[in-house]
């Protein structure tokens, strides 16, 4: 404690009090920590004051962070702050100020420095609106991309699946227009976990025919790690995890908003979306978020006719409070989504023969005229997130993270069926998951930092009675649990490793009726581990290598060991197998990342290899005849699955208004036990964008517009045997997109307008289930327009 | 480490707040239901499901002379279905009835009135290889269009080794061409049924 006088100089007069001690308590325990040993290069100082650019007075309490280490403080009353104990090398540091723009700063650390910030700062209004959630990076090795906000207003009006797709290697697998999921590195369905708000999301994932349910807006930024990440997520997260990054809340008592809408020309609908969020008076760190968004569409149209029955209604509310000062954050979340939506009418067959002669036709068999009206066959999903948060500050070098999730997930699909049945669900099943998580972030001397934890999950499906149908998938009661360990390494300022171990097990209760009316209750424990090593290596501040492997697992889904009935959308009859085992994977990244002529051309490689032991697939077992007729039999079968694919990024800034951006995304995926490939894996696809950004120097108002080109090839690596026809051939299509900011006082403004398949082209894409029956949705365009009220950027 | 404890107390209220409400609206949630693994309800019995077709051939003239087709899929048990097929004499007119029954359930349930009563959504279509019967439409539904429950047959010279294939779809396109006059072509919709009877005309 030798050093604490020094320290206390900072803070000088006591006015208010509850700010002044917080800001004692953190330099304090910043003392206690690597000053005391302090060791080698890691001695050096970086302090200074934080003032206001434009008057030069002190900005107290100022929070100033470095990226790299986690690390941060609190300015004193006079705006003066003081780190010590620092390594050599290169930080960013992150200062944001209530009322400011945050800044962000690069430095090298050679010596003790004085970095003295300028904020821009806006006394009267007062308004934080959003500090963006920047933090180092939690995916050491691992590719990985980002939608922001701008990105996700371009895609208004889309689905989850649909806005990812846009990022490389990234496919959609869509069952007509109305149903997407997304496919990464060639997986989806189980094998890409969705963190919701930081919870697994658990709901039904198991069917092509499931779209993740999830309001995409719930959260202004999407996250997509492409790589294996079972050491930190758990099970299921073999080909990818989508976050949907939680917002950070509001700490000032100021009252923030926005307001979208948008118009659907195909399908004829809209959708809306509003939010406001604040803080509470008198209680600085409490703030609090509601939210509420909806969809509505008719019938979508291809280019020649319309798909009948392919509308869609969404909505979905959000409520979230939360605290946080500098060593408690607790957040309550809540959020209700629903959705109805229509299954193509055409797609709904009886047998092989119907099947076939669907194929043959080339045309659905039904097209009728538009209409907003859902008929059978049609599904309904609800689903519930609820979420409770406490973190805790042990020190300044350790952090106690406690998160419990409650998500109840209620699916019903409704059947063509006779006798007035078709308003009966023919699936009526209702998914219970609690999960837990108990993390211990830490420091451990001076450089090795990451986290520890434990994880559980509880969840029970459960069959409604009253179907009038034999389940496809049997009720069951699945227990797992887990620990894990996360550590970062950084070697110098160029470096930094990442190691990590998993060790899970999973109880499997599942309670069934046999053929023989006899209820029967098999169990199966799995227990899997998973390890993973990455690497960051800056090689120069132009190049970036990224390299990561790691092992993943997943446990057979009850639908792979149990399911035994027709799956009507697929004329096919499928039947699990309960002697199916854990599928278990180990995956390679590398990822090159270059940047020359100061910025204005990026580029990013993602190579992979990705090898899936008892990779679980359907596999063709002959036919069943039945007073139905004739159908396939499908019997869930376990290979040995090698992919190996190419990610491709390319930005180009030509002129100072214009770029140009590629991507670019193949994969290869082999059935080695087998020897050919494997069904339903993406093809190659090219994308090229012209932008054009235009906004007059010290306005935020802008301007941009820009056009897209995407070509699919056609997919020529198929298993024989396998498909019903023939893959559909190679297409290309040109979408457009034209947005316009303008500030209005203290609102923003922007409109957008986004097309999308601008020459109407006929087309039918390999990953779409219903190829076989319609054509896929033709010219679209979408008109948003969003509105931002009482945001710091909208006020001068 | 003392100074750790001095936090001021709002800080440590608040999230304690926070999580009590968290608590009580998670345990507001749960849903009242049988436990998951003794599910109390015997399984769904497939109430829809169409076991059996039967064919019943009553010649016009006598109106006591009648013969039988019968398809029952036996459940998808061993032995697979059990098909009995009369032979149809040769040279006769007859009225032709169509019934579908669910032949899994005790007592067995006739399921051919729900067709009637969705007669605009379905259609039997009947296709004769290798045989010399003809069959033709004897009723309508709501809007003039044939059903197919109520038939006229008529056979002709002795045939071996024939088929008569009897589909039923629902939801087909009745107005499409050739549909009412029974081609199948043009239908579309979902196949609910769809046997094959041997044949013989003798």
């Amino acid at each position: 404690m030798t050093l604490l006088p020094i320290h206390l100089q900072f803070i000088v007069q006591e006015v208010f009090v509850l700010r002044s001690r917080f800001s004692i308590l953190w330099l304090l325990a910043l003392l206690h920590g690597p000053a005391m040993s302090q060791s080698g290069t890691c001695s050096f100082r970086l302090s200074g004051s934080v003032i206001d650019q434009h008057d030069r007075t002190p900005l107290p309490y100022a929070e100033i962070f470095l990226l790299e280490v986690e690390r941060g403080v609190v300015a004193d009353e006079q705006g003066n702050y003081a780190m010590v104990g620092l390594c050599a090398g290169s930080y960013t540091v992150r200062v944001t100020h209530l009322g400011c723009e945050p800044v962000i700063r690069k430095l090298e650390l050679r010596a003790d420095l004085v970095l003295d910030v300028r904020l821009e700062h806006h006394a009267h209004e007062l308004h934080e609106f959003e500090v963006a959630r920047t933090r180092p990076d939690e995916h050491v090795g691992q590719a990985n991309e980002g939608l922001d906000k701008p990105a996700m207003e371009r895609s208004a009006g889309r689905t989850l699946g649909e806005m990812l797709a846009t990022m490389a290697g990234v496919n959609v697998l869509s069952s007509g227009p109305t149903i997407a999921k997304p496919v990464i590195h060639g997986l989806s369905g189980n094998r890409i976990l969705t963190l919701n708000q930081g919870i697994r999301q658990e709901d039904q994932q198991w069917g092509a025919e499931h779209a993740p349910s999830l309001d995409p807006l719930t959260s202004e930024r999407i996250t997509l790690v492409k790589g294996a990440a079972a050491v930190q997520y758990g099970s299921d997260a073999l080909g990818g995890v989508v976050i949907t990054e939680p917002v950070e809340l509001p700490r000032d008592t100021g009252l923030h908003g926005e307001v979208r809408a948008q118009g659907v020309l195909n399908g004829k609908g809209g959708g809306g979306y509003g939010m406001l969020q604040g803080g509470v008076k008198g209680v600085r760190g409490l703030g609090w978020r509601v939210q509420g968004s909806g969809r509505y569409l008719g019938d979508s149209r291809s280019a020649n006719y319309m798909l009948s029955n392919t509308g869609v209604r969404e909505g979905g509310a959000s409520a979230t409070m939360g605290y946080r000062d500098h060593r408690w954050n607790s957040i309550v979340y809540y959020s209700y989504f629903t959705r109805e939506l229509g299954i193509l009418r055409a797609s709904h067959i009886g047998n092989l023969t119907d099947l076939n002669s669907a194929i043959s036709s080339g045309r659905p068999w039904y097209t009728g005229d538009f209409s907003y009206a859902i008929a059978s066959p049609r599904q309904l999903v609800q689903h519930h997130l609820a979420k409770a948060e406490v973190g805790y500050a042990v020190s300044d070098r350790g952090r106690v993270q406690l998160t419990y999730g409650y998500q109840a997930d209620d699916r019903q699909e409704f059947d063509v069926r006779r006798g007035g049945r078709s308003n009966i669900p023919a699936l009526d099943l209702f998914l219970l998951t609690h999960t837990g998580e108990a993390v211990w972030k830490h420091w451990i001397g001076q450089r090795l930092h990451g986290k520890m934890g434990v994880s559980g999950l509880h969840q029970e499906n459960f069959n409604q009675p009253g179907t009038g149908v034999s389940p496809l998938i049997p009720n069951y009661r699945k227990r797992s649990g887990g620990v894990f360990i996360l550590e970062h390494l950084p070697l110098g300022s160029r470096l930094e490793l990442e190691f990590g171990a998993r060790l899970e097990s999973t109880l499997l209760h599942v309670a069934k009726y046999n053929t023989d009316d006899v209820l029967i209750t098999p169990e199966h424990a799995f227990t899997n581990h998973a390890l993973s090593l990455g690497a960051n290596w800056t090689v120069k501040d132009s190049l970036r290598i990224r390299f990561n492997i790691s092992s993943a697992f997943r446990p057979p889904h009850v639908s792979e060991l149990y399911s035994a009935g027709l799956h009507h959308g697929a004329a096919a009859i499928e039947t699990g197998d309960d002697q199916l085992k854990s599928e278990r994977s180990l995956k390679a990244v590398v990822d090159l990342e270059g940047s020359w002529s100061e910025g204005r051309t990026t580029a990013q490689l993602t190579f992979y290899a990705h090898r899936i032991h008892d990779f679980i697939y359907l596999r063709p077992a002959g036919q069943q005849l039945t007073v139905r007729g004739a159908f396939p039999v499908f019997q869930y079968t376990a290979t040995q699955a090698q992919l190996v694919g190419m990610d491709m990024r390319f930005d180009q800034r030509i002129a100072r208004k214009w770029t140009w951006e590629f991507r670019g995304s193949t994969v290869r995926a082999r059935d080695l036990e087998q020897d050919e490939w494997l069904f339903q894996m993406p093809s190659d696809r090219v994308e090229n964008s012209v932008s054009y950004e235009f906004s007059a120097k010290g306005d935020r108002s802008g301007l941009e517009l820009g056009l897209t080109s995407t070509l699919v090839l056609q997919q020529e690596r198929i298993p024989h045997g396998l498909d019903f026809s023939a893959p559909p051939g190679t297409y290309h299509l040109v979408g457009c997109h034209a947005s316009a900011t303008k500030a209005m006082g203290k609102q923003q403004l922007r409109i957008g307008l986004r097309g999308a398949n601008l020459f109407n082209t006929t087309y039918r894409d390999y990953m779409d289930r219903f190829r076989y029956y319609a054509d896929a949705r033709g010219l679209d365009l979408t008109l948003w327009i969003t509105c931002t009220f009482g945001s710091p950027r909208s006020a001068k | 480490m003392t100074y750790i404890m001095r936090i001021h107390p709002t800080s440590r209220s608040i999230p304690a707040l926070v999580a009590v409400t968290a608590l009580l609206a998670f345990s507001a949630c749960k849903k009242d239901k049988d436990d998951v693994l003794t599910p109390s309800t015997p399984p769904a019995n497939e109430e829809e499901v169409i076991t059996t077709v039967q064919l019943t051939f009553t010649d016009q003239e006598t109106s006591t002379e009648v013969f039988h087709m019968s398809y029952n899929a036996n459940d998808g048990g061993s032995g697979g279905p059990v098909v009995v097929a009369d032979v149809i004499p040769t040279q006769r007119a007859f009225d032709v009835t169509v019934r579908f029954l669910n032949e899994s359930v005790s007592p067995a349930v006739d399921l051919t009135s729900e067709v009637l009563a969705e007669g605009t959504q379905h259609q039997v279509f009947f296709q004769v290889t290798n045989g010399n019967l003809s069959m033709a439409y004897a009723d309508a539904d709501a809007n003039g269009k044939p059903i197919g429950l109520g038939n006229t047959a008529i056979s002709g010279a002795a045939s071996t080794g024939g088929e008569l294939r009897v589909i039923l779809r629902h939801q087909p396109d009745k107005n499409a061409s050739g549909v009412a006059s029974g081609d199948i072509t043009n239908a579309g919709g979902e196949t609910d049924v769809e046997v094959v009877f041997p044949l013989t005309i003798q």
